[in-house]
C-alpha cells in the first residue's frame, strides 16, 4: 500500500554503533516525532512485520535535522532482533509518539538523578534540562562495567556525573551478578544521598531496583520521582497493560505517567506484573537464537 | 400478468462452518450466500414501496433496501452495489457486524409472517461478490474521473469506521484528505477490537485500497494532541473531524483487578488481533490464556473476546450482571458463542479478584444480583445485589464492561467542550465547539456501534463540505461583484 509506504521511508536509521556491551545506538530519521517532543517522553517502535511495539526513550534529538537518537539495550528478542539486524540505511517500520507526559520541569535545588543500567539513557535528556533551568544536578549511573554509557555527555551537561561499574566475568546478566549491582547502587546512593542532602531524588531502571533505591531514600526523607516502565502494548492509553497503582488508585503509565512520586507506588504489584510473560519472553529468545546460530552454520 | 406469488416464510440458511471445526482456527464462521442462494433469499422479499418500507426508515444509513434487493433479483450486482453505495460506501463491513435484528430485519414486513429477509446477508453478498469480481474496482474507477478537486485541505483523526467513511466521501467530494493515525495500522476497531473471524483483515485492507484510489492520505504512527495538536491542524487545514472513538477501557474498582492474568477486553483483543499473538513465537507480542477464562460483561466485546479465548484453548464463561435477554451483543454472536461451547452467568457481578502468592489472578468473588421491576433510562429492568456471594475458579479475565473516550485529545485541545464522561459535545451539524472542527462517531457517542459511526462520518462529511462552502462565501470579498 503506498500509503504505508510512504511512511516507511520516515524511519531511516542514519548511524547505528555499539556503544556498550549489548546497547546499540540508532539515530533515526523521525521528524514527526521530534516537533513536539521534550524530556521524559517516550516513543513506541516496531522494527519487523512481526515484532512488538516496545516503548523507548530517546536519548537526544534534534529538531531541525529532525532524527531522534535511540539507545537499545539487548534484554529479549524483540530488542535483541533490533540490535542485531538493523544495519545502518535499513528502516524502523513504525516510529509513534512522543508519548507520555514531559518530565516535569521546575527548579527543586539540588537533584540526584539516577539511571541503573540503560535507565541512564532516560535520565540523560531530563537531567539535562533540569540543570539549564538552573537545578544543581548530579548524575548517577551503575551498572556493569561494559555498560557503561553516555559518561562523557553527562558530565558535559551536569554539575557533577558518577559513573560505577561492576565487574561481570560473563556476558550474562545473571541474577547473581545484577544483585551485585543493587548492592552496589544502594550503597552509593546511601553515600551520595548524605553527602549531597538532595531536595529530589529521581530514578530509572528496573522496577525491583526502583524499589530497592527507594527504600534507601525513603530513610532519609527526601522526596523521590521514578518514571515507571510496566508491559506496554500501544502506549496511548488504549489497552491498560501498563496499569500500576499509584497513591491507591489505578493509573496507566502511558498516559498518567510515565513519572510518579515514589512513596505512591505500589511497586510490589509492578514486580510481579513485569515479570508475567517471562517464560514467554525466554522462549522467544531461545529460538530466535536457535534461528541465529542455524544461520551462521 | 404476474402470477400471485407465494410467501415464502422462511429465510434461505447461509452456510455456516461447524463449530467444532470453527473453535480450532480463526478463519470466518459465516460463509455467506453465494449468487443463486442470494437470489432465492432477495425473492422473498415483498418490494415494499420506497415511501413506505420500514426496513429503510429501520437503517441509520437509510438504504434503499428493497431496491437493491431488486437488483440482486435480476442478477445485477453492480445495480445492487450501486444503491448501496449512495448510503453506505463499506457494505462487507456493516453486512456482517451491524446488529440488523434491531434495525432493518428487526422492522421488515415479512417478519410478522415469517422469518425476515436476511438483508444484512443480502448486503454482505452484494459487497464480497462485487469485490470478488472486481466490480467495485470497476464502480469506483468510473467514479475517480469524475471526481471535480478541491483545494481545501480537511483532516481525519483517526482510522476508524468514522473516520473511514467520511474521509471517502469527502474525497468522492474532490477534497484533498488527510488521515491521522495512532496505531501503526489504520482501521480502528475494525482491526484491533472484531476479530478475524467475524471480520476478515483482507476485507478492511481491500477498503483501505478504495481510500487510497480516491487519493486520501493515512499517516499512522501519529497520536493527535501528542505528535501535532488540534490547534495546528486548524492552522494547516480548512477543516478537522475528530473521530478518535472510545477507546480506553472501563475497568472495575474492586480489589485485585491488577492481578495478572486480567485483561481489558481491549488489551486482550489488540494481542491476538493487531499483533497476533495467537501465532506466538513466529509474531513476537505474547498472550496468556489459561484453562478457565472468565469473560465480565455481555455485550459484542464480550463475545468476540470469549470466542478468541476460546480458540485459544481455553473453557470460556461469560458472567453478566443482567438477564439473559438484557445482553447487548448481536444476536447472531450470542448463538455462535452459544454453540461453540461459551457458558453463561446471569445476574453476577464482580466485587473482588483473587490471586495466588505470585500475583496472579485464581478466583473470582462474584455478588448475586436480582432484577427489579423498575426499570432505566434505557429500559432495562433495574437490578440490584442480593447480599449473596460466589466464589469461582478461573486463571484468565477478561473484562469487557465498555470503553470511555481517550483523555489525550481533550487535554491537549483547549476550547473543546466535553461531557463529563468524556465524550465531545456537538451541535445537529457535528461541530464541536471550535469552528471548523467537527466530531463523530463513539468519539460523541460514548460507546455505540460501527454503523452509527459510518452515519456520522457520512454526516460530517456533508456537513463539512457546506460549512466550506458557506465560510468562503463570506471570506472572499469578490464572490458577489
Amino acid at each position: 500500500m503506498s500509503a504505508r509506504t510512504e511512511v516507511l521511508i520516515v524511519y531511516k536509521i542514519l548511524e547505528r554503533k555499539e556503544i556498550a556491551m549489548r546497547n546499540v545506538w540508532f539515530k533515526v530519521h523521525a521528524p514527526h516525532v521530534v516537533k513536539m517532543l521534550q524530556p521524559g517522553q517516550f516513543v513506541i517502535v516496531r522494527a519487523f512485520e512481526s515484532g512488538e511495539r516496545i516503548p523507548l526513550t530517546p536519548v537526544m534529538w534534534d529538531k531541525e535535522e529532525g532524527w531522534i537518537g535511540l539507545i537499545v539495550f539487548t534484554r529479549g528478542k524483540t530488542t535483541l532482533q533490533i540490535n542485531t539486524e538493523l544495519k545502518e540505511g535499513d528502516y524502523f517500520l513504525n516510529v509513534a509518539g512522543p508519548l507520555g507526559n514531559p518530565a516535569p520541569m521546575k527548579r527543586y535545588g539540588k537533584i540526584l538523578a539516577i539511571g541503573l543500567y540503560t535507565g541512564i539513557v532516560e535520565v540523560f535528556p531530563i537531567a539535562k534540562a533540569w540543570q539549564e533551568m538552573g537545578n544543581e544536578v548530579h548524575t548517577l549511573q551503575v551498572t556493569f562495567e561494559p555498560m557503561i554509557l553516555l559518561k562523557d555527555e553527562l558530565e558535559k551537561a551536569v554539575s557533577k556525573h558518577t559513573a560505577v561499574g561492576v565487574p561481570i566475568d560473563s556476558e550474562k546478566s545473571s541474577p547473581e551478578n545484577m544483585k551485585n549491582v543493587t548492592t552496589k547502587a544502594r550503597e552509593v546512593v546511601r553515600n551520595m544521598i548524605k553527602d549531597l542532602k538532595p531536595d529530589l531524588v529521581f530514578m530509572v531502571g528496573p522496577v525491583g531496583d526502583q524499589k530497592a533505591i527507594f527504600e534507601v531514600v525513603r530513610e532519609f526523607n527526601v522526596p523521590m520521582l521514578v518514571d515507571l516502565h510496566p508491559i506496554m502494548v500501544d502506549g496511548t492509553g488504549m489497552c491498560g497493560a501498563c496499569r500500576v497503582t499509584v497513591g491507591g488508585k489505578v493509573r496507566f503509565a502511558c498516559v498518567d505517567g510515565p513519572t510518579f512520586n515514589a512513596y505512591e507506588v505500589d511497586f510490589d504489584e509492578l514486580i510481579k506484573r513485569s515479570g508475567y510473560y517471562r517464560d514467554l519472553e525466554m522462549r522467544a529468545m531461545q529460538e530466535y537464537m536457535q534461528k541465529l546460530q542455524g544461520g551462521a552454520q | 400478468m404476474m402470477a400471485k406469488r407465494k410467501l415464502i416464510k422462511n429465510r434461505v440458511p447461509t452456510p455456516e462452518r461447524p463449530a467444532y471445526e470453527r473453535i480450532k482456527d480463526f478463519e470466518e464462521v459465516n460463509l455467506g450466500y453465494d449468487f443463486e442462494l442470494a437470489k432465492k433469499e432477495a425473492e422473498r422479499c415483498l418490494q415494499c414501496p420506497e415511501n413506505y418500507a420500514p426496513c429503510i426508515k429501520g437503517c441509520l444509513v437509510n438504504i434503499n433496501i428493497p431496491a437493491f434487493i431488486t437488483r440482486i433479483k435480476e442478477g445485477d450486482i453492480r445495480g445492487a452495489l450501486e444503491v448501496i453505495w449512495a448510503c453506505n460506501s463499506l457494505p462487507a463491513i456493516t453486512g456482517r457486524v451491524c446488529p440488523q435484528e434491531d434495525q432493518c430485519e428487526g422492522v421488515c414486513v415479512m417478519g410478522k409472517v415469517g422469518d425476515a429477509i436476511n438483508i444484512g446477508k443480502l448486503e454482505r453478498f452484494v459487497a464480497d461478490y462485487a469485490r470478488e469480481k472486481g466490480i467495485d474496482d470497476e464502480l469506483l474507477m468510473e467514479i475517480i474521473p469524475k471526481i471535480k478537486k478541491k483545494e481545501q485541505k480537511i483532516a481525519v483523526i483517526g482510522a476508524g469506521p468514522a473516520g473511514l467513511t467520511c474521509a471517502a466521501e469527502l474525497a468522492k467530494m474532490g477534497y484533498k484528505v488527510t488521515v491521522f493515525e495512532a496505531l501503526h495500522y489504520p482501521g480502528g476497531v475494525l482491526v484491533y477490537g472484531i476479530p478475524e473471524f467475524r471480520l476478515p483483515k483482507e476485507i478492511v485492507k481491500k477498503e483501505l485500497k478504495k481510500l487510497e484510489l480516491l487519493g486520501v492520505e493515512i499517516k499512522t504512527d501519529h497520536i493527535v494532541g501528542r505528535t501535532v495538536t488540534i490547534p495546528e491542524l486548524i492552522e494547516e487545514y480548512d477543516a478537522v473531524f475528530i473521530s478518535t472513538g472510545a477507546g480506553t477501557p472501563k475497568l472495575p474498582e474492586v480489589p485485585g483487578i491488577n492481578l495478572n492474568g486480567i485483561y481489558s477486553a481491549n488489551e486482550f483483543l489488540t494481542r491476538v488481533n493487531l499483533m497476533k499473538a495467537y501465532k506466538f513465537p513466529e509474531y513476537d507480542t505474547p498472550i496468556k490464556v489459561g484453562k478457565k477464562t472468565i469473560v465480565i460483561g455481555a455485550g459484542n466485546t464480550a463475545m468476540d473476546a470469549a470466542r478468541t479465548a476460546l480458540r485459544l484453548g481455553s473453557e470460556v464463561t461469560i458472567a453478566y450482571r443482567r438477564g439473559e435477554e438484557d445482553m447487548t451483543a448481536r444476536i447472531e454472536e450470542i448463538e455462535h458463542a452459544k454453540e461453540e461451547g461459551v457458558k453463561f452467568m446471569f445476574f453476577v457481578n464482580p466485587i473482588e479478584f483473587i490471586g495466588d502468592e505470585e500475583g496472579k489472578v485464581k478466583a473470582v468473588k462474584l455478588m448475586k444480583m436480582k432484577p427489579l421491576d423498575e426499570k432505566d433510562s434505557r429500559g432495562k429492568r433495574k437490578i440490584t445485589p442480593t447480599g449473596e456471594t460466589i466464589t469461582v475458579e478461573t486463571d484468565t479475565v477478561v473484562i469487557a464492561i465498555g470503553q470511555v473516550p481517550n483523555k489525550i485529545i481533550r487535554k491537549t485541545t483547549p476550547g473543546l467542550n466535553v461531557t463529563e464522561k468524556g465524550t465531545i459535545v456537538v451541535n445537529e451539524n457535528l461541530m464541536t465547539s471550535i469552528p471548523g472542527v467537527f466530531a463523530g462517531g463513539d468519539a460523541i457517542r460514548g460507546e455505540a456501534t460501527v454503523i452509527l459511526a459510518m452515519g456520522d462520518g457520512r454526516k460530517a462529511a456533508k456537513a463539512i463540505h457546506e460549512y466550506l462552502q458557506l465560510r468562503d462565501k463570506f471570506i472572499s470579498p469578490n464572490e458577489k461583484s
